[in-house]
């Protein structure tokens, strides 16, 4: 326990110092060590039970490591001594939960600092994408030459499932997970999330749903790609299927946690003269997102709860000679699955509109029209899924409302990158790496966005459908544009949580390779796609054989850009400069914190008297931000401290 | 060493931030499980609807209806039992009769207990068809609902004895939140389980 003296002035906290014993009970090695032995033993209890029903013992399996897991890790220890202790929380108990004087171990820990919990959300996406990228290289591996060449095909079908999912998973919590957490509580002037053990809960959500899975390649994969469609998905192939499954159901619980922690955060915990009209756009963009995902993720979770029922207990929601339906599997999935790709997007967005005003030294265009997009898009996607289900026999008078609905969609999105173009035009462009992403995004969805114009026309979906025009299409979107948004972030925010600079120069390297790399990879893939190559096949037809050696070898270069980045990332943190308070002259309140970011955030919390976009006005106005504007820098580099002071 | 203002005012809200903070975590998580339970109804009624190859109802039954009336009737006592404690308790914080609150608590168990009873005594057979399986999921789902609900009445049961409810009077109403929509919930999936 922390302890407190007193002096002639003021109370002060002494720092603590942990035992060995202190910091592993209860940490992260606890929680895998329970949960390890809380799995084995619920497994051998439901074998002795159910020793025929391999997906029952595995299920059960999964439910005892996630229970134990968390009893190891001290998650329950919280909503015990919510009910039970004989008083509340002290601040010194408040302090030891969030992580003060624990120096990195905090980091493994069930530690509720947002700053902890962003920091933790960014090195398992980074990991996410290192390993789904792996698996990207193993398909343009095996697509380089015609025939089933370096896997078989069921491990071919689990390879594309497996870099699907994670991709997807990985992405979603790509911007809302690190910067969500790390930098939107500074953001609106609070001093942290409204439930920070609910934050801290669901980042170990996903955590735990990693073990779970990987351990599908232990039992057989799974043969349904990423989308884990039914009736396939409840043939009893092989258990695998069973790891996708309580995989999506312990991440549909994640982001439900840090939805409502999320919104509730940003509607009650705004500093004094922050309304909702001032708050910054990326706040806005993360704030619809997981409002999006709330309303989203339950019927995906539904579905996945329904395909391990029939897995494990025989029920008949998806096989049709007892009276179920594949169809509603793909209701069920789709209704979630596209509105999950603005889950994706918005945030990435939202980074782009942030971004472009700090790097063009000019208000942000339209912020309105820009907001009411944002909006517009939120409330639409919810409509479209049916879209996904155009050819797949289901009642065709649906289709027109459906088409018309997608259509739409492309109306918000393209005045929100006119607002984007907008900020940048005539305005005081200064290159660096963030707003190198944030141009490659804006060229990548242009393609993106056009080509998905064909697809949301049922006619030429018709003949589109099941190729490879849709993958080269989604990867545009996805990668092209909202990875890139999402890379934009993370050189733009990466100063301030890890306190140094990354190299501009290998930054720049970093996104030339992999813009060069993926417009060459998935342009030769609109070709092969146009040409009639299908999906999810490991078997290339030499008909195809020209453009996927050409998109394999413009692989290469995503591959060599994925080297360096994570090269910049290593020698900055171990030599890199030391980063300052506010290294863009960004007028966010983020950056009126020093860096690195203490754990109260504020010494005092500040009083917002406007927007943060006003760059650029001929007079200038005190909006009690305190901030100067430094003149735009010639070269890529942040002004050295001496030139900011 | 730290100055312990900053630090006391991390976790430090102001009372009506804290029942905002309260009320906004309840009601977003109640518009997820909103979410969640319409996709249950919903998949049923388009599988009522589609009944595919005729099988949708083929070996199954509707449930016997005085079981699931008597533990809809507990639980909607059980809600009423908590809105007349709640009533005392915004009034005058701590005059909230315990002996309701505890009764609330009581008849939300044997709510439970029914409704696993219910569960295991629905008398389909395997492999089960569309019907039975949509029946049988609601039922267990109802069930979940009704164990979240008694154990945050236990958790507020232990706070009411430690006397740490008086001080955050606002946890009764949020709780509430929660209680009176398991009821509301809990009814409708028995009339639409009962009569689909």
């Amino acid at each position: 326990m922390s302890e407190t003296t007193t002096t002639n002035e003021a109370a002060v906290i002494v720092p603590r110092h942990y035992t060995l014993r202190q910091l592993l009970f209860p940490s992260v090695v606890s929680g895998v060590v329970l949960g390890v032995v809380g799995a084995v033993v619920v497994y051998f209890i439901v074998r002795a039970l159910q020793p025929d029903n391999y997906d029952a013992q595995v299920v059960f399996a999964y439910t005892g490591w996630t229970l134990f897991f968390f009893a190891g890790i001290g998650a329950f220890n919280g909503i015990w001594r919510w009910g039970f202790a004989r008083h509340d929380d002290t601040l010194e108990e408040a302090l030891d939960l969030a992580g003060k004087d624990q120096g990195l171990w905090r980091y493994f820990r069930y530690t509720t600092d947002h700053k902890v919990v962003g920091m933790q959300y960014l090195a398992t996406v980074l990991v996410l994408f290192f390993v789904g990228s792996m698996g990207a290289f193993s398909i343009r591996l095996e697509q380089s030459v015609p025939g089933a060449i370096f896997f078989t095909p069921s491990t071919y079908n689990t390879i594309v499932g497996m870099h699907g999912i994670l991709m997807i998973v990985a992405s979603i919590v790509m911007v809302s997970g690190p910067f969500g957490n790390f930098v939107l509580p500074i953001m609106i002037g609070a001093r942290d999330m409204a439930f920070p053990r609910l934050n801290a809960l669901s980042y170990w959500l996903l955590f735990a749903a990693i073990p779970v899975f990987l351990s599908t390649l232990f039992l057989g994969g799974f043969p349904t790609g990423w989308t884990g469609y039914a009736p396939l998905a409840v043939q009893g192939l092989t258990p695998g299927m069973d790891a996708y499954c309580f995989t999506i159901i312990l991440f549909a619980i994640s982001t439900t946690v840090a939805a409502l922690n999320i919104i509730t955060t940003v509607l009650v915990l705004r500093t004094k003269g922050m309304t909702l009209a001032r708050l910054p756009i990326f706040v806005w963009g993360v704030m619809l997102s997981v409002f999006l995902g709330l309303t989203a993720f339950p019927s995906f979770l539904i579905s996945q709860v329904m395909v391990l029922t029939d897995r494990v207990f025989h029920t008949s929601f998806f096989i049709a000679a007892n009276g179920g339906s594949n169809w509603l599997y793909e209701h069920l999935f789709w209704f979630m699955g596209h509105p999950e790709v603005y889950v994706i997007a918005l945030p990435a967005m939202a980074v782009a509109a942030e971004l472009s005003a700090v790097f063009s030294r000019k208000t942000v265009f339209g912020r309105r029209m820009l907001l009411g997009s944002l909006i517009t898009i939120c409330i639409l996607s919810v409509l479209v899924w049916g879209h996904h289900l155009y050819t797949s026999g289901s009642n065709t008078a649906l289709d027109a409302p459906y088409m018309l609905d997608t259509e739409l969609i492309s109306i918000p999105t393209g005045f929100f990158f006119l607002a984007l173009v907008g900020t940048l035009w005539r305005g005081r462009i200064w290159i660096t790496v963030p707003l190198l992403f944030v141009a490659g995004m804006l060229v990548n969805f242009v393609v993106g966005g056009i080509t998905g114009i064909y697809l949301a026309d049922l006619p030429t979906d018709e003949i589109l459908h099941g190729g490879m025009f849709v993958t080269a299409h989604f990867h545009f979107t996805l990668v092209g544009s909202m990875v890139f948004g999402a890379f934009a972030g993370f050189y733009y925010w990466f100063p301030k949580m890890l306190g140094r600079r990354l190299n501009p120069r290998l930054g720049a390297l970093h996104f030339w390779l992999f813009e060069i790399g993926f417009l060459g990879t998935f342009l030769s893939l609109f070709y092969a796609g146009l040409q009639g190559e299908p999906r999810w096949s490991a078997n290339v037809s030499p008909l195809y054989a020209t453009a996927n050696l050409i998109a394999s070898l413009f692989a290469i270069l995503i591959a060599v850009s994925v080297f360096v980045a994570v090269y910049n990332v290593i020698i900055s943190l171990a030599r890199g400069e030391v980063a300052t308070a506010d290294e863009w002259g960004a007028r966010t309140l983020e950056w009126t914190v020093p860096t690195p970011v203490p754990l109260e955030n504020f010494a005092t919390l500040p009083e917002v008297k406007g927007t943060a976009y006003e760059y650029g006005l001929s007079e200038p106005v005190d909006k009690g931000f305190g901030l100067h504007e430094p003149a735009t820098p010639d070269t890529m580099d942040a002004p050295s401290p001496q030139a900011q002071s | 060493m730290s100055s312990i203002t900053a630090f006391e005012e991390m976790h430090h809200l102001e009372p009506h931030v804290r029942s905002g903070r309260a009320q906004a975590g309840v009601i977003m998580f109640i518009i997820s499980d909103v979410l969640s339970i319409l996709a249950l109804v919903a998949a049923g009624g388009y599988l009522n609807a589609l009944d595919t190859l005729r099988q949708f109802r083929a070996g199954g039954h509707p449930p016997a209806l005085l079981p699931g009336l008597l533990t809809a009737v507990v639980l909607v006592l059980s809600g009423l039992a908590y809105y007349g404690w709640e009533r005392g308790e915004r009034k005058n914080p701590g005059a909230g009769q315990r002996a309701i609150f505890i009764l609330a608590v009581v008849l939300m168990i044997l709510t439970l207990a029914g409704q696993i009873w219910v569960g295991l005594t629905l008398g389909y057979a395997a492999p089960f068809h569309a019907y039975a399986s949509l029946i049988m999921l609601l039922t267990w789902y109802s069930a979940f609902h009704l164990l979240l609900a008694a154990i945050i009445g236990l958790l507020l049961l232990g706070r009411i004895i430690r006397g740490r409810l008086v001080e955050h009077p606002y946890i009764a109403q949020a709780t509430g939140y929660w209680w009176y929509y398991t009821v509301i919930a809990g009814v409708i999936l028995w009339l639409f389980a009962t009569f689909l």
